[in-house]
């Protein structure tokens, strides 16, 4: 335990929404207060037009990881190396083309999500 | 502003740094020597910067010296918490103690107790660079960008590892679970409280931070009632949830299988594929289940505008409009109906014309809703639809098409449809059309198949043959007149012919029912294929009476698709069941007579009219009889195949006992005419009233029947009936058994009591009733085979007489060979009684008639040869010769010798004589009579003089009420119309053909023309193989139908 969890979300319903890049999963408001804590470089409580392009209400499942770097489901889904707090198993949509060049420029890895 | 971009700067460096620091320390090799380099490096920086700074690393340091010594621990453990000498919260100490156990545990652990350890610094280094700013050294900006350079550099070549190894689907394998990783564990929890579960794990594992040892929690939206939880050991798992609200403590915790951890973690993520003009349904509201459109769609609201049939109550909308309260609450759906504009603004629904922004359409609105054209607008939610096997019905879509919407709506909304086709559905030759992009409209055929693509060829010159098309822009595409089969669909394998082509629905005339079926032009193939009408399925046949399993009966009025029609034997009420081959037990074919109203017997074959109950009026021959119900079959009856079911007692014979009595009034009159004649003999009169008398027993229906045992006293015997329904009837008697006999009266056969018969009857009368009965025939084909033990009897009685007779009777017989021929033409004259009024009128043409019968005698030596009868026919016609012309019989005196019953002809020539007169006169009634009922017979060719026309050939079909219907063409295979008999004329036959009598005795036999005499015709009769000389005038030519 040495970095600070996430948010946890506030609500259970359909405010949820989920970051394309690292699956972390909070509320509208929580992403345009806050920001992503995995995503910082995609400054969404700078501009929340940008919580639209990034996040999405449309993902299955929820594990709250505690421990990232002793879980195994963690690792599994490659959230290992993220923050504490609660991420979904999988998102629908991948990343805008135009912020998957973001994440090149930042030089962070972005994994396409996977279709069955 | 320049404060915050500060801060972004040092985020940067604070990250970069990070990095700069695993590198360091990832490259030590020993722990102490890694602490010391720490320690050493932060110390002189202190120097170098702060006197103060270092003064507070120092206290901090030896607050760590002394918990060191607290917890007993290793020199490694100071040098951990020399590192972080800013840490001083409990609880981070705690985690320390934690990592520290992690380590002995496990290597793979260290890794991240380095990153972790990295992340504590920013915090220290942001405070340092916060005061920094405060003093305008250049030193420090020289030392922060170097080391933004380096930090960099080993920034970049890190991330680059690290994307590789991660993208590998090989390092997914390596991340397989195994025995030594934690365990995943199953807990009940309250259903749909999976999510809230998930989160409030996570918020207790913040806020008790070591206590809780359990690693993460998985809620998945597919699996209600459970969540996994991630850990070690099943008692962390309980100390975990207990307390917690949503979750059954009390509940097994299930331990999920290694092998099985994976399946728990891998969820499909289905993408939505929605586009313009999907068709999809409806899921939840005024709308469920109804099929709509969708006209657009919004990713990122995840919204979707759809065109709906509206279903809305326009009273209760302009009630609530005007804030008028409701009066009742309705809990009905309004039925899908298009929204008309006009009717709104009747009840003063105010209606908004606007336009779209985006799109440049113009909408109604209507109190928030938007309406055009009228159909309704309506943005609904994503998980409000349904997108997966929607598949429009016709119907539905027929309703969707109402409006006149454009072609191209038209196909767009029915492209879809074809999405859902079947592989294979198009083959080489099918004639199709494209239906989408820029070649719409080509009509061409098909000339290879490649997997989505068509190769088709069209007449079209200056294109490329052949043209590669996606098979989802063609249709099959059919012209009228095609002939179709049904390959799939509701009415799948009927074929027909196509009527009608309404773009890709095409109007079939069904083969089998002569109806108009509407299917889809994809739905069908051309094909040469007729279904006719089957006749027989297994042993059963159309209009055949059957029993079924419920004890039940019925007639089989259609037969289809491994089911028949049956009409059940309910008389009063037609009912029709479906039932099954296995459904039916036996077909009924017994033989049975019943009465009707008036006591008359009625059998299979009789005429009958319905008098009473919902069929009355109705008239038509009995096909069947079980258990006192008749099926009567009424061509003009369009129902049921044209059967009828009644109650024996609710009919009556037609021709029965008031017929009769007419026809005796009849021959009371005739008896009167014929007086009027010369008779100078005064016996033979007597014999001729006897012979008419025989006409009385005509009662219809045929039945043979065996000789039995019997009393030889009777048997043979002619006896007349004196009680019971059968009174006044005369007829050999063919069987005795105990105290009933069956006496062969004309065609049937009755039993009566023996007590109800007397013998005591002439046989002068039998030998004419029999030569009667015979000629009363009206065969049809399937009547042919009972006949034939009738004829046995008949030829056996016949003889029996003869061979046991006294030679005195026959020698009676013998002086009058020429009666038989009277009785039918009395029957003739009995039938027209108009024939018989102009009877006087040919008084004084008698000496013509006598001319007439100059040539009988030579057609009754031709006629030897070729008869059928028993020896004792021979004399009767030797007999009939002689009578009919005394001078020509002695030039034939050397033939008579030959038989030795011809020698008692002589002494009687002249009683014979005085009967010519009568004869004669009999002759010529029967030609017109003949030729007043020739016009109603079915079945006969006749040709056709319509005004204005051409003269034609046809075959009359029906006559009913005094119009005739006809098929043209010779074999009756032509059209079919209306005619009267003024516009027919019978056309003659000639020699070999097949003929139908239409007129007189044999009235409705049919038979063939074996020769022509003059005006006279020689007929070998079917159901008999009886040859008869007939008037050409009463022969027409026979069509089998």
């Amino acid at each position: 335990m040495g970095s600070a969890p996430a948010q946890i979300p506030t609500s259970f319903g359909h405010e949820l929404r989920a970051c394309l890049r690292c699956r972390l999963v909070k509320t509208y408001d929580q992403f345009r207060d806050a920001g992503c804590e995995n995503c910082p470089f995609f400054k969404m409580e700078e501009d929340h037009e940008r919580i639209v392009e990034v996040t999405t209400p449309n993902f299955n499942g929820i594990i709250s990881v505690m421990d990232p770097s002793r879980s195994w489901a963690a690792r599994w889904l490659r959230i290992g190396k993220f923050a504490p707090g609660c991420y979904t198993l999988a998102v629908s949509e991948p990343l805008p083309e135009e912020m998957q060049h973001l994440c090149q420029e930042e030089r962070v890895q972005y994994v396409l999500p996977k279709r069955m | 502003m320049p404060r915050s971009r500060d801060e972004d700067d040092e985020l940067d460096g604070d990250y970069e740094a990070l990095d700069l620091e695993e590198e360091e320390e990832e490259d030590e090799e020993e722990e102490e020597e890694r602490g010391r380099g720490g320690g050493g490096s932060r110390r002189k920086r202190g120097r170098s910067n702060f006197i103060d700074d270092y003064a507070e690393e120092d206290s901090q340091e030896e607050d760590d010296d002394d918990e060191d010594y607290g917890s007993s621990r290793g020199g490694k453990g100071a040098a951990s918490k020399r590192k972080k000498p800013s840490a001083s919260i409990f609880l981070d100490r705690e985690a320390h103690q934690v990592d520290d156990e992690d380590e002995e545990e496990e290597d793979e652990a260290e890794d991240d107790f380095i990153v972790d350890n990295g992340t504590d610094l920013p915090d220290e280094r942001g405070d340092r660079r916060y005061e920094r700013r405060f003093l305008p050294r250049d030193e420090n900006d020289e030392d922060v960008e170097d080391l933004e350079r380096r930090i960099q550099e080993r920034f970049s070549s890190r991330h680059h590892e690290e994307y590789d190894e991660e993208a590998t689907e090989v390092e997914q394998q390596a991340l397989l679970p195994s025995v030594r990783d934690p365990k995943l564990w199953m807990v009940k929890c309250a259903i749909g409280r999976e999510r809230e579960v998930a989160v409030c794990l996570m918020q207790k594992f913040i806020d008790r931070g070591a206590d809780l040892q359990i690693r993460s929690v998985v809620a998945l939206d597919h699996l209600k009632n459970f969540i996994y939880v991630e850990a070690d050991k099943e008692a962390h798992v309980k100390e975990a949830i207990k307390g917690m609200r949503n979750i059954y403590a009390n509940q097994k915790i299930l331990l999920v299988p290694i092998r099985e951890m994976t399946d728990v973690l891998s969820v499909e993520s289905k993408a939505i594929d929605l586009s313009r003009d999907t068709w999809v349904r409806m899921k939840i509201g005024t709308y469920k289940g109804d099929l709509a459109k969708v006209v657009d769609v919004d990713n990122v609201r995840q919204r979707v505008t759809v065109k709906l049939i509206p279903r809305i109550d326009l009273q209760a909308l302009a009630s609530k409009l005007d804030g008028r309260e409701v009066s009742k609450k309705k809990a009905f759906v309004p039925p899908p109906r298009f929204m008309n504009i006009d009717e709104a603004r009747e009840l003063h629904i105010r209606v908004e014309r606007r336009r779209d922004h985006m799109t440049g359409d113009y909408f109604e609105n209507i109190g928030g809703m938007l309406f055009k054209d009228g159909f309704h607008y309506k943005q609904v939610s994503l998980k409000s639809i349904t997108v997966q096997n929607v598949t429009p019905t016709f119907d539905e879509l027929e309703k969707f098409n109402k409006p006149s919407e454009n072609g191209e709506g038209d196909f767009g909304g029915l492209s879809t449809l074809f999405a859902n086709r079947k592989k294979g559905h198009f083959m080489k030759g099918d004639a199709v059309i494209v239906i989408k992009g820029d070649l719409k409209n080509l009509k061409g055929w098909v000339e290879k198949v490649d997997e989505e693509n068509v190769l088709i060829r069209s007449e079209v010159k200056g294109l490329p043959d052949p043209l590669a098309v996606n098979e989802r822009e063609l249709c099959k595409y059919f012209e009228p007149g095609n002939h179709v089969k049904v390959v799939s669909g509701t009415h799948e394998g009927a074929t027909g012919m196509v009527v009608k082509v309404d773009q890709h629905v095409l109007i079939i005339l069904s083969d089998t029912t002569k109806e108009h079926v509407r299917v889809f032009a994809d739905h069908v193939v051309e094909s040469s294929e007729v279904t006719t009408g089957v006749t027989k399925i297994g042993d059963y046949e159309l209009h055949d009476l059957v029993l079924l399993d419920n004890l039940s009966f019925g007639v089989i009025i259609r037969l289809e698709n491994e089911a028949f029609q049956v009409l059940k034997g309910v008389p009063d009420r037609p009912e029709v069941a479906l039932v099954k081959l296995r459904e039916i037990k036996c077909k009924l074919e017994k033989k049975i007579n019943v009465q009707d109203r008036y006591k008359n017997v009625i059998a299979v074959k009789d005429d009958v009219r319905v008098i009473e109950g919902p069929s009355k009026g109705k008239q038509g021959p009995v096909k069947h009889i079980y258990k006192g119900v008749l099926f009567i079959y009424d061509r003009h009856h369009l129902e049921h195949a044209g059967f009828i079911c009644a109650k024996c007692t609710s009919c009556i014979v037609v021709g029965g006992s008031r017929s009769g009595a007419n026809r005796n009034g009849g021959d009371s009159l005739s008896r009167y005419g014929n007086f009027k004649a010369p008779a100078p003999v005064p016996s033979s009169p007597g014999r001729f009233q006897r012979g008419r008398g025989g006409g009385y027993n005509n009662s219809g229906g045929r039945h043979g029947g065996g000789r039995g045992r019997g009393d030889d006293s009777l048997l043979g015997t002619t006896v007349k009936i004196r009680l019971g329904p059968f009174k006044g009837y005369r007829g050999p008697v063919v069987e005795v058994k105990g105290n009933s006999v069956r006496v062969e009266l004309e065609m049937k056969i009755v039993t009566v009591d023996r007590g109800a018969i007397s013998d005591n009857v002439a046989t002068t009368p039998f030998r004419d009733t029999s030569r009667y009965s015979m000629g009363s025939e009206t065969p049809m084909h399937p009547s042919r085979t009972p006949l034939h033990p009738y004829m046995t009897p008949m030829r056996d009685s016949g003889a029996t007489p003869i061979h046991d007779g006294m030679r005195t009777p026959m020698r009676d017989r013998a002086w009058n060979p020429y009666t038989p021929m009277s009785p039918p033409r009395d029957n003739w004259e009995d039938g027209n009684p108009g024939s018989w009024g102009t009877s006087p009128q040919y008084q004084p043409g008698s000496p013509p008639s006598r001319a007439y019968e100059a040539p009988t005698p030579g057609s009754g030596w031709a006629s030897t040869p070729g008869g059928s009868y028993s020896d004792a026919g021979t004399p009767r016609d030797h007999g009939s010769a002689y009578a009919n012309a005394p001078s020509p019989y002695l030039p034939s005196t050397p033939g008579q010798p030959m038989t030795p019953s011809s020698a008692s002809y002589l002494p009687g020539t002249p009683g014979g004589q005085p009967m010519t007169p009568g004869t004669g006169l009999d002759v010529m009634s029967p030609v017109i009579g003949g030729d007043a009922e020739a016009w109603f017979m079915p079945d006969i060719l006749v040709d056709i003089h319509k005004a204005g026309e051409d003269t034609d050939v046809g075959v009359i079909r029906d006559v009913s009420d005094g119009t005739c219907k006809v098929s043209l063409g010779s074999s009756g295979e032509g059209d079919t119309i209306m005619a009267l008999p003024s516009e027919l004329e019978i056309i003659p036959p000639r020699k070999s053909d097949r003929v139908k009598i239409v007129g007189g005795q044999y009235r409705g036999s049919t038979g063939k023309l074996i020769g022509i005499d003059g005006s006279d015709g020689i007929v070998k009769i079917d159901d008999n193989l009886d040859v008869k000389i007939l008037d050409l005038a009463l022969l027409a030519k026979f069509v089998q139908p």
